[in-house]
């Protein structure tokens, strides 16, 4: 563990950059967590949010309800690199990822991005990018609870 | 002796297990870790060699030719969620 992990950890769990990145099995409120990356800067003049929800249909068959499993550290750090290059990269002010696992009901949320930039278009940008990646790199695996059984998704975007 | 930790997919397949304790006698490179995990979970072994399931270690997905040390956290990743775009 680098001396900057350490660091963080020790950091009290209040808005800190842990809270801007996190994997967890409650619900979150989409209203603090706006507030909690509006919190972060003055210059902030754009959001863009991607908010991902679970449906209750997948490749034409009913979906009773989903549970995901995660890589417990290996998912976190994968977030948190997501959040880092979003800023880097993207010129964006702040990037806040979250996304929950254990058994999540038809309708639920399951996955926020929001993205505050300057202006509307980094946002925008930062925002899909952030969420393509996160289906792309990041350990979180799928089963759907359907009629016939359950099933681990495999698909790739 | 090393202990892998499964996934989704590669935990039902595994019987499952959360985790796979294994030996290794010839080699201790990934590509020698995924031949002795084909000869005792075959199934999980051809999505291997197709590259369905990657190796990582240490958080990190690792090459066929890294070398395994003791101490490091391997683990089977089976493909992610993903989802349509």
């Amino acid at each position: 563990m680098s001396l900057e992990q350490v660091t963080k950890a020790e950091q009290p769990a209040t808005d800190d950059e842990a809270m801007l990145v996190r994997v967890q099995r409650e619900d979150f409120s989409i209203d603090e967590e706006l507030r909690r990356v509006r919190r972060r800067s003055k210059r902030i003049g754009g959001i863009a949010m991607f908010l991902g929800t679970a449906r209750d249909r997948s490749k034409g068959k009913d979906v009773d309800g989903i549970t995901f499993e995660h890589y417990e550290g290996m998912a976190q750090k994968k977030l948190r690199e997501i959040r880092e290059r979003a800023i880097r990269d993207f010129g964006v002010i702040e990037v806040l990822v979250l996304h929950r696992y254990g058994e999540i009901t038809i309708g639920e949320n399951i996955v926020l991005i929001i993205a505050a930039a300057e202006h509307r278009a980094e946002a925008f940008r930062a925002c899909q990018w952030a969420i393509d990646e996160l289906k792309q790199i990041t350990p979180i695996w799928k089963l759907e609870h359907t009629p016939d059984g359950e099933v681990w998704v495999e698909e790739h975007p | 002796m090393v202990t892998i930790q499964l996934f989704g997919m590669t935990k039902m397949l595994a019987g499952n297990q959360g985790t796979l304790s294994l030996s290794l006698h010839d080699g201790k490179r990934v590509k020698d870790l995924v031949s002795v995990i084909d000869a005792a979970y075959p199934k999980i072994g051809e999505l291997l060699q197709k590259k369905k399931v990657l190796v990582s270690v240490n958080q990190e997905i690792a090459h066929e030719d890294l070398e395994v040390k003791d101490g490091d956290e391997i683990a089977l990743l089976p493909p992610f969620a993903g989802g349509n775009r």
